[in-house]
């Protein structure tokens, strides 16, 4: 019986909580393009906000400069993908559990560079901070999870007792691992993954009181899921789940970007120019939100042999061009609901999850596909992260919704290569978690020493055409004629959907068992280096910080100081012109050096040139028409073009998203 | 046995008697015994999902994250076990097949050749069907073998409920087969929508 020889390789870890750390748990929605955390607090899941600038979403964004420095969020988004399109990587989650092979598929359209893959290496690696680094999905991730650990803790006081990660739905297990060890390595003691579909379930579940069979149609950055959930008496149980994990809001911008770059009459691949590519994608994501609520949105596009040209779509035009990448998702409905046995008619609601929902045509193609109105009364960006929250409360045993139970399962079939090629599954598609299967193997050949033990995870029939997981070997077995030795291969589904796999065997009397080493994770002794690594490297990214923090703000300051002079010549003196000049050439010198001190004072420098032209321009903005408004307001309107004097305060009172690696976060 | 938390007599709970600890399941216990059902065919699905919903809630590894790692192991052991058996009994093929591992009644011997012969030609007939991207001759199949599976159901029950164990392992040593075949139906209909997929794809490269 199946079950038996389970029960021998499961071992679950040490309790892992610290009483001190009780009632800081926190649920933590990873996402493609943001990614937020939550935690229930007065018995309300809550979103975590960044106290500096009051905003729940950290943009999914990483940016890497040279010495180690990383920046994390909207600064990196916003104002250093654009400089450095390389070197900040966004939509790191479509690479997560990816193979060199795999990314090449997802390729077409990105300003990545990819480091040479290691033979044998089976992780894909950005290029970064100039070329001198190269980092996997893993450690970029992570990065994010560091920012939102810092804020959760600066939020509940203290260190965390512990996260629920999301995931989503049709992640493999590959992809599951990757997210799991992103987590270990930002110092996260991960109680658990869970499926974000049904967090989102578990979200409206408990704040609407509802009972039924629900579908959560959840339309992400990067990944498509769709769940079909039975909730009754407190028990969330998913009957299946479909999707697809490379299908996305990503996906629509880059049907965008192909028509912007037609229209300009650039080639496809934006001629592998990264910041082309960076910028068009923009473009074309900022012609995507604005045409929600707009029936016509237009974007300047700065063009590669300078000038600019401007881009206009209507909805309907922008519609024909996201539409057939929005078919996509109806297979796996369909496939869905024909797994848990249902037609769409016998649902009680279909749930709205994911930012690409609030596009008119997806919603309209969600009403045909069930054939009813869909529900999005809670933000769509939110309630991911909040049903993450109230597991996370429930996990860390603070809850008071001991009645609360969420039954996930497999996304995608488990099994064995068998002679041929041809897959043989242990655990089907769709089984609850956690679950297991035995299944006893024999040899092929006489004399046969050694099993090759191949993991596999998909619906096809051939090795082939599946995911594969892992591969080891089990040797040492005595020469035997063919078919007499018994290898007997378990699996074991643990509760956040992890597998591990033994095999042993079985005739011989002399046991041999092997635990699988995840192909697409890390292994202990990887996480433990990567930390240490962060320690070592936590001098010189000080160093670094300050750098990037002065070239960033030489450049913003240097861009505002050409805007405003080509903004009001006629306010330029011949001695402001040659100075503010004389400046702006001495800080573009500087700022690709390595010497802090040396921009900092070229900031001040142009700072002092600009002094009088900076007057003026406020003299004449209160002038002209801006008088009788507070002078805040219109300190505000102008310092928009102007260079500013107050840098202390400035550099700290940003709060930039981003953190060094920092000396804590061991355990 | 003793119990891993107070070292006493557990009795044969779940939970100690004694401390209430969650005991490590019997891996021999069978699964009408895991939910807590008679052994027979003819059962009350919706009493038994409720059982399962109701076990879960208990036994489920969340309900235990905070815990010793050995109620962890049990938590994971026992609900392992309790998912194998809802899993196994609310289909009525494995029940069936189940209830007669019980009995010990082997279903491993001969297959008789004409079963053997006439599957194998309907695979085949299938596997060319599908080559062919015959679809509407696949599904013409699957209707057909949908309602030879519901006949041989049909005869299951009976006999189960007549006590005849060889006339019902007659009956799921075919539908076995019948399974197999469906299953490969299952893998065509699966590609269908894959293909529709791909059909989807293609188009949005090529653009409108």
């Amino acid at each position: 019986m199946a079950v038996e020889a389970l029960f021998e390789i499961a071992e679950p870890g040490q309790s892992r909580v610290k009483e001190a750390c009780k009632g800081r748990a926190v649920g933590i929605d990873l996402g493609t393009t943001n990614s937020l955390v939550a935690a229930v607090q007065a018995g309300q899941p809550v979103s975590l906000r960044d106290p500096a600038t009051d905003e729940v979403i950290v943009p999914s964004v990483v940016h890497y400069a040279g010495g180690g420095l990383v920046i994390v969020g909207a600064e990196a988004r916003d104002r250093l993908a654009p400089i450095h399109p390389r070197d900040t990587i966004a939509s790191v989650k479509r690479f997560m559990g990816r193979g060199p092979g795999d990314a090449e598929a997802t390729r077409r359209l990105t300003p990545y560079a990819f480091a040479p893959a290691a033979a044998g290496d089976p992780m894909v690696r950005f290029s970064v901070a100039g070329g001198t680094r190269a980092v996997t999905p893993i450690e970029v991730s992570a990065e994010i999870l560091r920012v939102l650990r810092a804020r959760a803790e600066e939020a509940l006081g203290g260190e965390l007792a512990g996260a629920v990660i999301t995931v989503p739905a049709y992640f493999d297990d590959g992809q599951r691992q990757a997210t799991r060890d992103a987590g270990r390595l930002a110092g996260l003691e991960v109680l658990r993954l869970i499926n974000e579909p049904t967090a989102a379930a578990l979200a409206y579940g408990l704040d609407k009181q509802a009972e039924g069979t629900f579908a959560v149609f959840d339309l992400g950055g990067g990944t498509f899921d769709v769940s079909i959930l039975k909730l009754e008496g407190g028990v969330f149980e998913v009957k299946s789940t479909g999707g697809d994990s490379a299908l996305g809001g990503d996906d629509f911008d880059r049907a965008i970007a192909g028509h912007i770059l037609s229209v300009l009459g650039l080639p496809q691949d934006a001629g592998g120019d990264a910041r082309l590519a960076r910028r068009v994608l923009d473009a074309a994501r900022a012609i995507k939100e604005r045409l929600t609520d707009s029936a016509r949105a237009e974007e300047t596009v700065e063009l590669p042999g300078g000038g600019s040209r401007t881009v206009a779509l209507t909805r309907e035009e922008m519609e024909a061009l996201v539409g057939p990448v929005l078919d996509r998702c109806a297979a796996p409905v369909r496939r869905a609901l024909k797994d848990a046995g249902l037609d769409a008619a016998s649902l009680s609601g279909v749930i709205l999850v994911g930012g690409a929902t609030r596009m008119p045509l997806v919603r309209r193609f969600v009403e045909h596909l069930f054939g009813r109105t869909p529900l999005s009364d809670i933000d769509p960006d939110q309630v991911v992260a909040l049903g993450a929250a109230v597991q996370a409360d429930i996990l860390a045993g603070e809850g008071t919704r001991d009645d609360v139970l969420l039954l996930d399962v497999v996304p995608l079939s488990l099994g064995l290569e068998t002679m041929g090629g041809v897959v043989e599954k242990l655990v089907p598609r769709n089984s609850t978690i956690p679950c297991g299967a035995t299944q006893t193997f024999t040899t092929y050949a006489d004399k046969q020493t050694g099993f090759d033990v191949h993991v596999v995870q998909g619906e096809r029939e051939m090795v082939a055409e599946c995911r594969s997981l892992a591969r080891f070997k089990l040797t040492g077995i005595p020469p035997m004629p063919a078919g007499m030795a018994r290898l007997e291969v378990t699996f074991l589904v643990d509760a956040d959907g992890l597998l591990r796999v033994t095999a042993r065997e079985e005739t011989t009397g002399k046991e041999a068992a092997i635990q699988v080493k995840p192909s697409y994770g890390l292994t202990d002794e990887e996480v433990e280096r990567m930390l240490l690594d962060s320690f070592v490297h936590a001098e010189e990214d000080v160093k670094a910080r300050l750098l990037t923090e002065q070239r960033v703000e030489a450049e913003r300051i240097a861009a505002a100081a050409r805007a405003a002079m080509a903004d009001s010549p006629d306010l330029l003196s011949d001695v402001d012109r040659d100075g503010i000049g004389a400046a702006l050439s001495d800080l573009d010198r500087l700022k690709v050096g390595s010497d802090h001190g040396a921009i900092r004072a070229a900031i001040e420098r142009l700072d002092a040139a600009s002094k009088d032209f900076a007057a003026r321009r406020m003299n004449r903005a209160l002038d002209s028409g801006l008088r009788g408004r507070g002078v805040a307001e219109v300190e505000a309107k102008v310092a928009e073009t102007e260079p500013r004097s107050d840098l202390a305060s400035r550099v700290s009172g940003e709060g930039h998203a981003g953190h060094p690696h920092s000396g804590h976060g061991h355990r | 046995m003793i119990c891993w938390s107070c070292e006493r007599a557990p009795g044969a709970g779940i939970a100690c008697s004694h401390c209430g600890a969650i005991l490590p399941p019997n891996a021999k216990a069978d699964f009408f015994a895991v939910l807590g059902v008679e052994p027979r065919y003819d059962l009350d699905l919706a009493d038994l999902e409720g059982r399962y919903r109701d076990l879960s809630r208990k036994l489920h590894p969340d309900r235990f994250a905070m815990a010793d790692p050995r109620a962890r192991r049990a938590s994971l052991q026992r609900s392992v076990q309790l998912n194998e058996a809802w899993r196994t009994l609310k289909d009525p093929f494995r029940r069936a097949e189940y209830l007669l591992s019980l009995a010990g009644v082997s279903l491993t011997g001969e297959v008789p050749a004409p079963l053997l012969m006439e599957t194998l030609e309907l695979r085949e007939e299938l596997a060319d069907a599908r080559a062919a991207g015959d679809d509407r001759k696949v599904q013409a199949m699957a209707a057909a073998m949908r309602a030879r599976v519901a006949a041989a159901m049909r005869e299951v029950a009976a006999g189960l409920a007549a006590g005849d164990h060889s006339r019902v392992a007659a009956e799921l040593v075919a539908l076995r087969y019948y399974r197999r075949f469906m299953d490969e139906v299952a893998v065509h209909d699966d590609a269908q929508e894959t293909t529709a997929g791909a059909k989807a794809a293609a188009a949005e490269t090529r653009g409108p």
